[in-house]
């Protein structure tokens, strides 16, 4: 990559040359778009931004982004992500993946990510199922989804609620997007990267191929009842209540210092291999 | 369609914008969806989806011609006065599966060609200024030739496009 940029970049210019292998009609596509859009809007150069990701099909989109990527292992996006922003914090790092990446089996790294408050941008393609996998029950599956063979009569336990999660645990921006609206998802990323802190942005996102039903979904979206979103974690925390999963926007934003190392060695390596000596 | 006085088109350079990226969106979800088909050996819906961006590609020249020298506004994705979620004729990506055969693909673009010929009728009737509203209109007939070619393809098709494709071993089949 070149280290200087001085034509503007259209969305385009930042796909990558590689051709996306998730199954036409996936809802991941638009979310593939919004980004292009949002740093095309915000004038990104292309080698200050790095975009991090886990195992899944949402979690291919670094590929198909012509910025700095990482895919790396399932779960851990936000861990090799935090790791990536402490040593470089000039970068703009943006993390993406699906509910089962993010919140099963990286779940832990998802509580401590928002309380960390590190300068991220975290997008979760949401589609309630593992695509990748070919359809299993994820966290955010509802406790009747009996379609899966792995869980004949469904999960039986009640999803997960990414929002009350993410609010309890220290997210300082949340908000939803509908792969619907890729703009309007575009919207939001420029509101979470612009963001200092842990932003925390969930797109519904179907999955054609193993949640089909997932089509309607369009017709039951609907924005947030406050056009606005709160500081009051309270006030936040009754939006959540009262929210019936649909709903798209901004519902969070506060702002609380950033958590960053400084970066400067406090000590040699000889003297740490020195501790280590027997 | 929306006409609040602020969501109207009221200049030149306003509404080219909003035409050279209405082309040139069409002609890149062609191009996606393309791409995407040959990826599930769908060649046939494929090679359809090629030839729509390429006749995307020589119009959106056409429209990028009638803004040589001319200073377009910058506007925010989200800020163009259209009612749809995307451009009109993006055809949405959430209305296409891997099986779809050429019957089901023309009609999709003609459903996105009728977007994009009722969003320029829609400015050649409400625009303020008559220079928006004459190109408007220009262009409202240019897509109405697009939206009857591809009837009339839909009328010559064969009994070989008719139903969607079969996969034998299909991936949604969950384990
Ligand atoms: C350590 C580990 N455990 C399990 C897997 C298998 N695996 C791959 S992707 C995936 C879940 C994918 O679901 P999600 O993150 O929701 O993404 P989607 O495919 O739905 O976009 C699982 C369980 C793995 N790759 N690595
Ligand atoms: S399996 Fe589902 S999530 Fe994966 S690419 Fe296909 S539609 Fe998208």
């Amino acid at each position: 990559m070149s280290s200087s940029q001085t034509v503007e970049l259209k969305p385009k210019d930042y796909k990558s040359d590689i051709k996306p292998v998730w199954c036409p009609g996936c809802g991941h596509f638009a979310v593939l778009s919004a980004v292009t859009k949002a740093l095309a809007h915000l004038g990104l150069p292309r080698e200050e931004v790095a975009l991090v990701s886990g195992i899944g099909c949402s979690s291919r989109i670094p590929a198909y982004v012509s910025v700095y990527g990482f895919h790396g292992i399932h779960g851990r996006a936000l861990a090799a992500a935090q790791g990536l922003k402490a040593a470089r914090p000039d970068l703009t790092v943006i993390v993406a993946g699906g509910d089962g990446d993010g919140f099963s089996i990286g779940g832990n790294h998802f509580i401590h990510a928002c309380r960390r408050n590190m300068d991220l941008t975290y997008i979760v393609m949401d589609n309630e199922v593992y695509g990748m996998t070919k359809g299993q029950a994820s966290p955010t599956t509802a406790p009747d989804w009996a379609k899966s063979k792995l869980t004949p009569h469904g999960p039986g336990v009640p999803s997960f609620n990414p929002a009350a999660i993410a609010l309890a645990s220290g997210a300082t921006f949340i908000a939803r997007g509908f792969s619907g609206d890729p703009n309007g998802i575009a919207r939001l990323l420029v509101e979470a990267i612009e963001h200092p802190g842990f932003s925390f942005l969930q797109v519904l996102s179907p999955c054609t191929t193993f949640r089909p039903e997932q089509k309607e979904w369009k017709k039951v979206v609907h924005p947030f009842a406050e056009q606005e979103p709160t500081a009051n974690p309270v006030e936040a925390a009754q939006r959540i209540q009262a929210d019936d999963g649909m709903s798209t926007g901004m519902l969070y934003r506060t702002l609380v210092p950033v958590w960053q190392p400084d970066n400067v060695a406090t000590t040699q390596v000889e003297a740490l291999e020195g501790g280590f000596q027997v | 369609m929306n006409t609040e006085p602020s969501q109207l088109i009221t200049s030149v350079p306003e509404f080219l914008a909003h035409a050279i990226l209405l082309e040139r969106e069409s002609v890149e979800r062609y191009e996606e969806l393309a791409d995407s088909m040959e990826t599930h050996n769908n060649l046939e819906v494929a090679q359809l989806f090629r030839k729509l961006a390429h006749f995307g590609e020589l119009h959106a020249h056409e429209v990028e011609h009638h803004a040589e020298g001319m200073e377009l506004p910058e506007i925010p994705p989200w800020d163009f006065k259209w009612s749809t979620p995307e451009s009109p004729e993006s055809g949405a990506m959430e209305e296409v599966h891997y099986l779809m055969g050429t019957r089901e693909a023309l009609e999709f673009a003609l459903h996105n060609e009728t977007r994009g010929r009722d969003f320029y009728a829609h400015v050649a009737e409400t625009s303020p200024d008559p220079e928006v509203r004459r190109m408007a209109a220009e262009f409202t007939a240019e897509e109405t030739e697009h939206v009857n070619i591809l009837k009339s393809w839909l009328l010559n098709l064969t009994d070989a496009g008719e139903e969607p494709l079969e996969d034998l071993d299909p991936p949604n089949v969950t384990e």
